[in-house]
């Protein structure tokens, strides 16, 4: 089968999981102002940016000769839950035969899920398949951890970008392995290679830590989100993201009672805010920021797709937030305007506020 | 005792539910007047800017009560009221966005889930909180309720009679009726595919209804259709919306397509709709394998209406010269 999926982050880990059972990837290109342009010609005006973007991917994928997309599915609140349906009927209309592999939760439907997982597993042997994902589970872990270390140096690098073609160079090591022994070589050595990286010395009390929060998509999607980390690095800032794909995957895959993942303490964090589960991430927006402010980051940053449901009702609390944690926030919408240079002003602003803040605090 | 309900969202759906239900317990229920200018501007300032336009005037009127010297304001967060299925992410959380966004409203607010298995919420369960906090008893209670299940269920025989959710309401709760009847000279009728809360309040849709029923056209509305008519729809679809008002909205939506006595679909959104941007489109994908005229109306906080005028009267002249031309054989 030639298999392709939405682009979303370190998409070397799906490639790999698919890689591994035998299938032929397509790996759909990294978004770009084109992969929009699709979108954005194809999806219904209003709907959200997520899935302009992922419409966008899919028909670059097909173009590349995909037959199959693998992709998430939901029940709701959110929109998400109902991507899968509008691509797969505006495919259609646009004459493209293909077949949606679509991994609704496994505890609601256990049969459907079985069988799509039969569908992936193709010939191979249950071991292999388990073999393969725990493989990957140890890759994104390691990636987890190299990416975070990435976050953390590029605010101090001597030479510019110099950390990010470092990180990039260490995906495309990762990209090459096949068993646990070459997983832990490509980690040992990336790390090595990012210990090798030169940096300033910043005093502990200078250096400014932010959060990045929000819908996961343009969270984890460096290429929609004006590459959020590495405009903050630059601007000589830690950032940490609240989602990666390590978190996602442990917190998704348990059952509830004997989940004690992070994202249980931080849901617990937002329960004051939003008592129930309202869909997409909101919950846990609000839970990151508290617990950002709580752990005495200097910042938060909350991205959210256009007109996001769910978002728009943390959008809506999050000043209260702010003023209990004492904890500057800044909400930017992303959608198809590529127009940089406002939300690129807007993130200086933010900084220098920060920044000042700081200042006062020292002196 | 008085309780402040807001003439917004679900109101057009359940106000002669809330209504006899909290005058049966003796409450006096006081509720804000029809949107306006005034309405919508408080709503506006007050929330997020990308927020959709029901939304800014359910907190425009909230706001308002507020400024109305209730006691209480009843704004329950609706949450589920079929299996597996949720209400949009912004009604569920509604009353969050609302104390947090205002200092002291909460001690005021009265906030009970509702939970339901069908449209009507009237369960025990969604009405419990009248005991614990005010001490009714649950005889009282449910007797009330049933009292005022009774009315709503009136009320919504009323609209499978053919009647808008408001005529109904305005008919059980012995308004003057303002309803305006067709003279059939040139039946024209179309389906009207909108939220109740979008449709009724005619600051949103500008009075969209009465403007169609003064054209000569009648027309039909998603809460005019029975349930297992829209079920069947509904079953022939490979994975529903799981919002609840917008499967009834797009089944209806279906059911206009295949219904010859309906000549052209309207849809009624509000700008940045999530569930309507999906369904929106699933109808104007079908619409030409139907050959149905369909038009899309989206509206907003602006309150220009001359644009509508001409689009609806261009629609409705459109259908109008194609069934003359039918009739001509041409």
């Amino acid at each position: 089968m030639k298999v392709s999926f939405p682009y979303m982050g370190t998409t070397i880990v799906y490639k790999k999981l698919l890689e591994l059972l035998g299938h032929e990837v397509i790996m759909p290109p990294k978004p770009s102002q084109r992969t929009i342009n699709l979108g954005v010609k194809y999806s219904p005006e209003f709907a959200c940016f997520p899935l302009k973007v992922i419409m966008g991917s899919y028909i670059e994928a097909l173009e590349a000769g995909a037959e199959v997309l693998v992709t998430s599915g939901g029940h709701g609140p959110c929109r998400a839950g109902f991507y899968e349906q509008v691509h797969r009927r505006i495919l259609e209309e646009k004459g493209h035969t293909v077949d949606f592999i679509v991994f609704n939760s496994m505890f609601r439907d256990f049969k459907q899920f079985y069988s799509n997982i039969k569908k992936l597993k193709d010939k191979n042997s249950w071991l292999k398949v388990i073999k393969s994902l725990w493989l990957v589970y140890l890759m994104i872990n390691k990636l987890d951890i190299l990416e975070k270390e990435v976050q953390r140096i590029r605010a101090y690098e001597v030479k510019r970008g110099e950390t990010t073609k470092v990180w990039e160079s260490i995906q495309k090591d990762f990209d090459t392995v096949r068993n646990k022994v070459q997983v832990m070589a490509a980690y040992d050595k990336g790390r090595k290679r990012l210990a090798d990286i030169k940096t300033y010395e910043v005093k502990e009390d200078r250096k400014l830590r932010i959060g990045i929060v929000g819908e996961i998509y343009v969270v984890m999607e460096a290429s929609i989100n004006m590459k959020m980390e590495e405009l903050l690095g630059n601007m000589g800032a830690e950032v940490e993201r609240s989602q990666y794909l390590s978190q996602w995957v442990a917190y998704n895959a348990l059952p509830s009672f004997i989940n004690k993942t992070h994202e249980v303490d931080i849901i617990k964090a937002g329960e004051p805010f939003i008592p129930i589960n309202i869909g997409g991430h909101a919950k846990q927006t609000v839970g990151h920021i508290a617990d950002y402010g709580e752990r005495g980051f200097d910042g938060v940053i909350h991205l959210m797709p256009f007109g996001c449901l769910p978002e728009l009702v943390s959008q809506s609390i999050i000043p209260k937030i702010s003023q209990q944690y004492d904890i500057p926030v800044l909400t930017l919408s992303i959608d198809e305007q590529t127009g940089t240079a406002n939300n690129l002003t807007r993130v200086e602003a933010f900084i220098d506020l920060i920044r000042g803040k700081r200042m006062k605090k020292i002196s | 005792m008085k309780i402040g309900i807001p003439r917004s969202l679900l109101y057009f759906y359940y106000y002669p539910l809330w209504k006899i239900y909290f005058e049966e317990l003796g409450i006096e229920v006081v509720t804000t007047p029809d949107t306006s200018k005034e309405i919508i501007d408080l709503g506006v300032k007050n929330s997020v800017p990308e927020l959709c336009v029901p939304v800014k005037a359910y907190i425009g009127h909230f706001i308002k009560l507020l400024d109305m010297g209730v006691d209480y304001i009843y704004a329950p967060r609706f949450v589920s009221i079929l299996k597996g299925q949720y209400f949009c992410p912004k009604f569920m959380g509604l009353p969050d966005m609302i104390r947090h966004s205002f200092d002291g409203v909460e001690d005021k607010m009265l906030i009970p889930m509702i939970h339901a298995q069908n449209d009507n919420i009237a369960e025990y369960k969604n009405f419990k909180f009248m005991e614990e906090r005010f001490g009714v008893s649950p005889k009282a209670n449910k007797l009330a309720l049933g009292k005022a299940e009774k009315v709503w269920l009136e009320f919504r025989n009323s609209s499978l009679r053919g009647h808008t959710a408001q005529e109904a309401a305005d008919m059980i709760l012995n308004k003057p009726e303002n309803h305006i009847t067709a003279t059939n000279r040139n039946p024209v009728k179309i389906g009207v595919l909108g939220y109740v809360y979008n449709l009724y309040d005619p600051y949103i849709s500008m009075d969209l209804v009465k403007k169609l029923q003064s054209m000569d056209v009648s027309i039909k509305t998603f809460e005019m259709m029975e349930e297992k008519d829209l079920n069947k729809q509904l079953k022939k679809m490979s994975k529903n919306l799981f919002w609840t008002f917008s499967d009834k909205l797009l089944a209806a939506g279906y059911s206009f397509y295949e219904d010859e006595e309906i000549d052209g679909v309207i849809h009624v959104t509000a700008f940045g709709c999530g569930p309507d941007s999906m369904l929106g489109k699933l109808l104007e994908i079908d619409s030409t394998n139907y050959a149905k005229p369909f038009m899309t109306i989206r509206v907003d906080e602006h309150s220009g209406e001359n644009h509508l005028q001409t689009r609806i009267e261009a629609f409705v002249d459109m259908i109008k010269r194609k069934k003359m031309k039918t009739r001509r054989g041409a």
